[in-house]
């Protein structure tokens, strides 16, 4: 038995010559809730229809529960509770309907709790789908996803449609019923601030590689921002990794990875600065938008280490 | 036990959570033997991650604040007076470091800090003395 639901080792995709996954590799720990992060385009969605076997890896391992998507969807998704992010359903069907018609096909679909689900997000049961506002469509989706008490959840941008006293519902939910239950859950999100309080792990993809992996707590602590002079970042940037920098009056404020050491290291070279701790959001935006240019031009010439694009 | 979660704040979470535990106990909003939430109805109350909650919970009990008795749950511990005072001064004296900062990054000097300090400290003890006598 492996102790991870989703293994992803060295994947790639690509639609024709654009390239989405560039060898991305993560493991997702069974019974962790795991955010998954990135702007639009940074490949979440093409990395969650593989893990349920919508679409056709070009290379690398993919398995989920230990099974292999492309080889065992049918299984795969009897086994994941799935909310894909345009979820599409039969129109003319009413939502009361499409509940009894997905029934079936899961042995262990608990009908109470699709009727639970279905009143706490407010899915009005009576309505026929093509009815539905844009919101109610994706809790109609999470009923879904949810009602046949799925070992593992995979759910794409799940917040999407949700106000937030019902974002706030829906936590709750997460919380008590799956992370509760010791199940996992695999969700994307733009909301950063709404991740933070529920994800145990957060992972970063940009550009098709996973940039951060990490604990949501651990990340908070070893990303910071360090204002100091601009000499003394000059050194730095030839030990630590620097995520972004901008001016800040006649000094330099700089956001590094691995802030504990940086900062023990400066306060025993004696070197003035100034620590800052930052949000998800803005750690996040480190990551994906960061500003590298000068100190990372000067990285390049101080010689070789790891610069992420 | 009321607890706010600023989210989005730059402040993490458990230390959120950390804090205001702590400043209840100082406060004597919560005493001695007093019983928390468990994690899971703390967890659910607030909406934030179980582990989170356990977390910080274990941290105030390696520190001395909290107590967890077996198959009981989690209770303010005995003698936890002097503990959240040496915390909080603590606190205290790194947000004034902080206030401190900002007062010489905008040109003044000890004095002007001093009286400014002296001017607030007045007005919440002018709010906190009119706030007793009309419960008088």
């Amino acid at each position: 038995m492996s102790a991870f639901a989703i293994e992803f080792q060295g994947v790639c995709k690509s639609f024709r010559r654009q390239e989405v996954l560039r060898g991305t590799t993560m493991q997702v720990e069974k019974g962790k809730t795991f955010a998954f992060l990135g702007r639009n385009g940074a490949g979440k969605t093409t990395a969650i229809g593989l893990m349920m076997g919508l679409l056709k890896r070009d290379a690398g391992e993919i398995r989920v529960l230990n099974l292999d998507p492309a080889t065992q969807a049918i299984e795969v998704r009897r086994r994941v509770g799935y909310l894909a992010e345009d979820q599409t359903m039969y129109g003319w069907m009413r939502c009361e309907e499409i509940l009894r018609f997905m029934a079936p096909f899961y042995p262990t679909w608990d009908h109470q709790l699709a009727l639970k689900y279905a009143k706490d997000f407010e899915v009005p049961l009576a309505t026929r789908i093509k009815h539905l506002s844009k919101g109610q469509n994706v809790r109609l989706g999470l009923v879904l996803a949810l009602a046949h008490r799925p070992e593992l959840v995979i759910l794409d941008d799940p917040a999407l449609g949700l106000d937030p006293i019902m974002r706030k519902q829906f936590n709750r939910d997460l919380i008590t019923h799956l992370q509760g239950e010791g199940r996992t859950v695999f969700y994307s999100s733009h909301l950063l601030y709404e991740v933070e309080p529920v994800a145990d792990e957060v992972a970063i993809l940009d550009h098709g590689q996973i940039v951060r992996h990490a604990e949501t707590e651990d990340l908070r602590r070893e990303v910071k921002q360090i204002s100091l002079s601009r000499e003394a970042a000059g050194m730095l940037a030839q030990q630590a990794k620097i995520l972004d920098e901008r001016p800040d009056g006649n000094d330099v404020a700089i956001i590094v990875e691995e802030a504990p050491a940086v900062i023990q290291a400066l306060e025993q070279e004696g070197v003035e600065h100034r620590v800052v701790n930052l949000n998800l959001d803005e750690i996040f935006e480190a990551y994906v938008a960061g500003n590298k240019s000068d100190l990372a031009a000067m990285q390049r010439i101080a010689g070789p280490c790891e610069v992420t694009s | 036990m009321l607890i706010r979660i600023e989210k989005g704040s730059a402040v993490p979470i458990s230390s959120q959570i950390a804090e205001q535990i702590a400043t209840l106990c100082a406060s004597g909003k919560l005493v001695s033997g007093d019983r928390l939430p468990s994690v899971r109805e703390l967890a659910r109350e607030l909406a934030v991650n179980q582990n989170t909650i356990l977390r910080v919970y274990e941290r105030m009990v390696r520190e001395g604040l909290l107590e967890m008795r077996h198959g009981q749950g989690t209770f303010v511990a005995e003698d936890v007076g002097g503990l959240t005072r040496t915390a909080h001064r603590k606190r205290l004296t790194e947000e004034l470091r902080q206030v401190a900062r900002q007062g010489v990054g905008l040109g003044l000097d000890a004095d002007d800090l001093h009286e400014l300090l002296s001017a607030a400290l007045e007005q919440v003890q002018r709010l906190s003395k009119s706030k007793i006598e009309v419960t008088k």
